[in-house]
């Protein structure tokens, strides 16, 4: 089964994906914040990981960074999640297999998303 | 007397060109000139730029007291020199006790009985007279003229050549100190990244003595940040190649010799010998403060847009969780609920709708967004426009078309920030227009292009016409909108230096929104229609 991590600081946001993924065809992680995140990365290797790009602490733009830093996650797709507009993400194309979710979204964009970008390498 | 006329004429001109310092000249020369032509006082007196007074350059040492003083400015009016000046012929006064000339009678007190004025001629322009003064009666004559007219053109022209020494002495004095109290890094650079000169403010700003910059070639570029190095590396190229005549500007980082981030804005120009490229001069200012405040500017825009988008995303989302899991458990049947589903989705897009505006005219206002100026061209935008509202435009049976003349330019302007415009005014005009017409229109006037929003509705009475442009006024205030819309149309044609107006005949009689947008004439093409 594919593995997706969730990194995502909003609890709200939390419920949001779970709520949306329920059920799915793939086994869904999620975390609170960058630190765990780095932790999850280095246990396995994810299929996918969903960023939210502003969070307390490290953010996801910093985690992106070193996430790419990792040999093995070079050319893991990547969705980098925001209220902000795209023109704030624009700057992460550089790091390479990345696209922008626009909050608010809702089931079929979000699965659209996964699945375009599930297994997508550039 | 006039011996060996000759030689001493000749002698006389090889010192008045033997120096720059006309004090020196003239002493030499009126120990010379004492051989032939004998005078108790003589000066050299010039006549200031705006013609109306003249000054006495040089005087006689040995002649102790005068009330014409060295350095002081004289009236024109009524002295020996007007005359030799407006007749531009040497002057005799045989007697001044006679008082001729308002000058006259001062010398006279002082010992001086006849005088002569020759006039100093330089390329065709009187620039002056030399006067001598004897304490004998009627003691000039038609003999001192010739032999001095052999004399005057030279002195004249010595006496320019050391105007214009001491004018560009003087100037350089200036553009050193200018140079050396300036708090901004002024340079010029060769070719080969030699610099020849760099202003001493550049410690202050980088941490570097200017010595090290002449002692090592492009020392500048290896301060450069590195990412910004090869970005300054290659406008510095532009410049140097000649493709860029006109003033550059860029904005970049250096690292400070302490270690931290400098912001420098540099314009650049062309140093040029005869036609070719030798380097380039320029101008550095430390613009660090500027760009702290710039990125607060941006920080707070977009930490505002999250705390305001945040939550709205997530009550949309919030609604559609809610709406799957009503229509999942489906033991309900929706009735009430579906009510409130309404009620919440058409008051979030609402909000959403405000908070985008409200968010698009306070970065239009703060500028923390620039111009992107590109060629554009706005017939091409409203035949866009047209071909997009069509429907929108017919399911309130109104016909959308546009009428636009051949030959419209393209102009410099920024492409989203235009359309932006021109669909809010569309927007507007399907919105307050029922079974109508609505036609965009533009036309070309003499430097800009101006657009027009025509329609057959609503229209506007006096006072609303007045007030549509204000942020926030609505003139129904249950009208859907915020009301921004159109304020943030007028910050757009501002930004573009146009003007942005509304025509109505009155309610009920439709209206008229226009704009016009500068066409901005490349500075090339104003070289050769207007040839100052
Ligand atoms: N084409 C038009 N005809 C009549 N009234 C108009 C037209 N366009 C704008 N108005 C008036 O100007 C007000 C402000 O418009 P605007 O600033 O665009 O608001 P919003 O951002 O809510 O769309 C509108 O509420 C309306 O009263």
């Amino acid at each position: 089964m594919k593995e997706l991590l969730i990194v995502e600081d909003d609890l709200e946001m939390q419920e949001f994906y779970k709520d949306m993924l329920e059920g799915e065809p793939f086994t869904v992680t999620i975390v609170s914040n960058a630190e765990e995140g780095q932790k999850k990365i280095k246990e396995k290797i994810y299929n996918l990981v969903i960023l939210d790009i502003l969070m307390d602490g490290v953010t996801g733009d910093r985690f992106f960074a070193l996430l790419r830093r990792d040999s093995r996650y070079k050319e893991v797709p990547v969705i980098m999640a925001s209220a902000l507009d795209e023109k704030t993400y624009r700057c992460f194309q550089a790091l390479g297999n990345v696209s922008f979710l626009e909050k608010p979204f809702n089931k079929e964009r979000l699965l659209s998303e996964i699945s375009m970008r599930f297994g997508s390498k550039k | 007397m006039f011996t060996n006329k000759k030689e001493i004429i000749l002698n006389i001109n090889r010192i008045i060109f033997s120096s720059l310092d006309i004090r020196e000249v003239y002493e030499t020369m009126s120990k010379e000139l004492l051989k032939v032509i004998d005078f108790d006082r003589l000066s050299v007196t010039l006549i200031t730029e705006d013609n109306n007074l003249y000054e006495t350059f040089v005087l006689s040492k040995d002649y102790a007291y005068t009330e014409l003083k060295e350095g002081v400015q004289y009236p024109m009016e009524g002295s020996l020199m007007k005359r030799v000046v407006q007749f531009r012929q040497p002057v005799i006064v045989e007697d001044t006790s006679k008082g001729r000339f308002l000058t006259d009678p001062v010398l006279y007190k002082e010992g001086i009985h006849s005088r002569l004025g020759y006039p100093l001629e330089h390329k065709g322009r009187v620039i002056g007279s030399v006067n001598f003064g004897s304490k004998r009666k009627d003691y000039y004559s038609k003999k001192h003229i010739t032999f001095f007219s052999q004399i005057a053109p030279q002195l004249a022209m010595a006496i320019e050549n050391t105007r214009l020494f001491n004018g560009i002495k003087e100037a350089e004095e200036k553009y050193r100190t200018v140079i050396e109290s300036s708090p901004d890094i002024i340079f010029e650079c060769t070719k080969d990244g030699e610099f020849l000169l760099m202003s001493p403010s550049v410690e202050k700003i980088t941490g570097y003595a200017a010595n090290q910059f002449y002692e090592n070639r492009g020392y500048g570029l290896s301060l450069c940040h590195e990412e910004d190095q090869e970005r300054v590396q290659r406008e510095i190229l532009q410049v140097l190649k000649g493709q860029n005549d006109s003033l550059m500007d860029i904005e970049f980082r250096i690292l400070h010799k302490q270690g931290h981030v400098v912001w420098l804005s540099l314009e650049m120009l062309p140093m040029k010998q005869n036609k070719d490229i030798v380097g380039i001069e320029g101008f550095c200012r430390d613009i660090t403060e500027r760009k702290k405040l710039d990125e607060l500017k941006d920080n707070l825009v977009r930490d505002v847009t999250h705390e305001l988008k945040t939550p709205v995303a997530k009550i949309e989302m919030a609604i559609d969780m809610f709406e799957r899991s009503v229509t999942l458990g489906d033991k309900v049947s929706l009735g009430r609920g579906s009510q409130i589903h309404e009620i919440l989705r058409n008051n979030v897009n609402r909000l959403k709708n405000s908070i985008k505006n409200i968010l698009d005219i306070s970065k239009l206002e703060s500028g923390v967004e620039p111009l992107k100026l590109s060629d554009i061209s706005i017939a091409d935008l409203v035949k866009q426009i047209v071909f997009e509202q069509k429907d929108s435009a017919s399911t309130k049976n109104n016909v959308l078309t546009h009428q636009l003349p051949a030959g419209i330019p393209i102009i410099k302007a920024d492409r989203d920030m235009i359309y932006h415009l021109i669909n809010h005014l569309v927007n507007n005009a399907i919105k307050f227009t029922e079974h109508g017409k609505i036609i965009i229109s533009a036309r070309v006037l003499s430097d800009a292009v101006e657009v027009t929003v025509e329609d057959t509705g609503r229209g506007l009475d006096e006072k609303t016409r007045e007030r549509v442009f204000e942020k926030f006024y609505k003139e129904m205030p249950s009208a859907f909108g915020s009301g921004i819309g159109l304020a943030i149309c007028k910050n757009i044609v501002q930004k573009h230096k146009g003007r942005i107006w509304v025509e109505s005949e009155g309610k009920g009689k439709g209206s008229r929104f226009k704009f016009t947008l500068p066409m901005i004439v490349d500075t090339k093409q104003k070289v050769t229609t207007n040839p100052k």
